[in-house]
């Protein structure tokens, strides 16, 4: 068992954003869960990084019971997260930015007197360059094009060396083209890597292509959840997401 | 820098004594503007209480020296050692809170700490302060003193510069940044910062201890608020995204307030212009507008060549 949720569920005051959602990711898979604006992905993968804490249920992860951890211990067990809204280091060079996830990963952030720009350099290049910011190392996180930044975010969190990433809406504010970039991207990363990603995403399109398993979230509750295709056929689904569409 | 390394140990044999301790006094205070900014420049966050810790060593030390003869060597390191301490305690509380409310309850601690000494007058000599407190002999000559601060200046700058561009020290920054991202990696946001509270409480106690013996004396008013303030000062004068803004803010500061006094007592109201017009037309401090004349002036020439 990799990562699994046990009827998880998040109330805020009287309003139920996560209503007992019980769901396993397995280790390899690129899962994606989608559903429409307010569907409570966000919430979803709040209760599961720690940003949220469940108001009942458990998450489990690796073994381990992480309900109540805080997110920076759940984050050392080897789930790394990004951010709907983008989450970059702004006046942090890009360089220094995805030094910073591996700083922490391989806990040398509590050495005083070593020179940090001295670690793991070979590790940061690879990366920039796999996520293609290579040319821009030494700009400031916050000069850089939208695009760029949301790459930058994926970079800063590969440094950390994840088992498990998620990406809550990574192509939100993309154009159509960037957005298959991305979609190719995030296939060729599980890949390479050998990475576990979840991913949310509102448009149902574009996951197909690229996601092995989809869970679809509806008003809080989890609707369907299985193979694209199996998705795609489930009465509720087209009732719900896809409206006459399909 | 080594210019100016040199330049301050050649000095004692150039200027007047009235401007050798003006010169000590700037070296010692800029110790306590990089306590300062290690939160404030680095962390991103606004202690507007460093005068207590500067002010509990001080007055450690000079106890310990004027009480009871202690060995100055071990007083000073108890003064910091003491400065640390308390910096672990009301780090404790502070580091849970963010912006003004961080500032505030530094203040709240500072003011406390500052009515006990200044209230509390069988141990702390209240509002007499502490007067006799001198350096071993080898150190009592002004020149000689001077060239100790002057030593320890040197190498406990060295010291955090290396913390600043080790990994805790991007840690820092990186927290000042965006802490939910860097806490989002895997790290523990309040111990961090409770670390570099301390370290900057250390700081302070060592600009602390380095003064008792150097003004032979400690008053209560150095935990007083305003107190606080002069590294705050120094920061925005200099420039707190510099590692030497506050030095060169406190230097700054610290003659132009000896030179003023020569005319006029109405010293903060001098002061006051001048931090307004810093913040109105170099908001990046002194050294921060140099930097960004400096990198005008390459990019200029990069298209000139290119």
């Amino acid at each position: 068992m990799f990562l699994q949720t046990q009827k998880i569920t998040k109330e805020f005051g009287k309003l139920t954003a996560v209503h007992e959602v019980s769901l396993e990711i397995f280790k390899g898979d690129v899962h994606a869960i989608i559903g429409p604006n307010g569907a409570g992905k966000s919430t979803y993968f709040n209760l599961i990084t720690g940003y949220h804490r469940a108001t009942s249920g458990k998450v489990l992860f690796k073994g381990k019971e992480i309900t109540h951890w805080p997110a920076y211990q759940r984050c050392k067990l080897g789930m790394t997260r990004s951010f709907q809204i983008t989450s970059i280091y702004p006046k942090l060079s890009v360089y220094e930015s995805v030094l910073m996830g591996l700083l922490s990963h391989r806990k040398v952030t509590p050495n005083l007197f070593s020179s940090a720009k001295g670690y793991f350099s070979e590790e940061v290049w690879q990366i920039l360059e796999g996520v293609g910011l290579a040319d821009q190392a030494n700009l400031s996180g916050d000069s850089i094009s939208h695009g760029d930044k949301k790459r930058l975010e994926l970079a800063i969190t590969l440094g950390t060396e994840p088992e498990l990433l998620l990406l809550d809406e990574p192509t939100c504010g993309m154009s159509p083209d960037e957005t298959e970039g991305t979609m190719i991207f995030i296939k060729r990363l599980a890949e390479e890597r050998g990475l576990t990603i979840l991913f949310t995403e509102h448009d149902m399109s574009v996951v197909f292509g690229i996601a092995k398993r989809i869970s679809v979230l509806h008003q809080g509750t989890l609707i369907a959840d299985g193979k694209p295709e199996e998705v795609r056929a489930n009465e509720e689904v087209q009732k719900v997401y896809l409206g006459g569409a399909a | 820098m080594i210019l100016l390394i040199l330049a301050a140990a050649v000095a004692p044999f150039l200027i007047s004594e009235f401007y050798l301790a003006i010169l000590g006094e700037a070296l010692i205070m800029s110790l306590l503007a990089l306590s300062f900014n290690l939160l404030f420049g680095y962390m991103g966050q606004l202690s507007f209480g460093q005068a207590a810790f500067y002010g509990l060593s001080g007055y450690t030390v000079a106890m310990l020296l004027t009480r009871i003869h202690f060995n100055f060597w071990l007083s000073l390191i108890a003064g910091i050692l003491m400065a640390s301490i308390l910096g672990l305690i009301i780090g404790y509380f502070c580091v849970r809170l963010r912006g003004i409310y961080f500032s505030i309850l530094t203040l709240a601690f500072g003011q406390l700490l500052f009515f006990v000494i200044y209230k509390w007058h069988d141990f702390t000599g209240g509002d007499d302060g502490i007067q006799g407190v001198f350096p071993p002999d080898f150190l009592k000559s002004h020149i000689h003193y001077y060239f100790f601060v002057l030593v320890v200046f040197v190498l406990a700058t060295f010291v955090l510069w290396r913390i600043v561009n080790s990994p805790f020290g991007y840690t820092l920054r990186s927290m000042r940044e965006n802490s939910e991202r860097t806490e989002f990696l895997g790290i523990p946001i309040a111990r961090y910062q409770l670390m570099a509270f301390v370290v900057a409480a250390a700081y302070a106690g060592l600009a602390g201890a380095l003064w008792a013996p150097f003004y032979r004396s400690m008053a209560p008013s150095s935990l007083f608020w305003i107190k606080s303030g002069e590294p705050v000062m120094a920061a925005i004068l200099g420039g707190p995204t510099l590692f030497f803004g506050p030095i060169l803010g406190m230097f700054i500061m610290t003659f132009f307030h000896a030179w003023v006094l020569g005319f006029t007592v109405f010293w903060p109201v001098v002061m006051g212009a001048l931090i307004l017009v810093i913040i109105f037309f170099l908001p990046g401090g002194i050294l921060g507008f140099a930097e960004v004349k400096l990198k005008e002036r390459k990019e200029t020439k990069k298209k000139e060549s290119g």
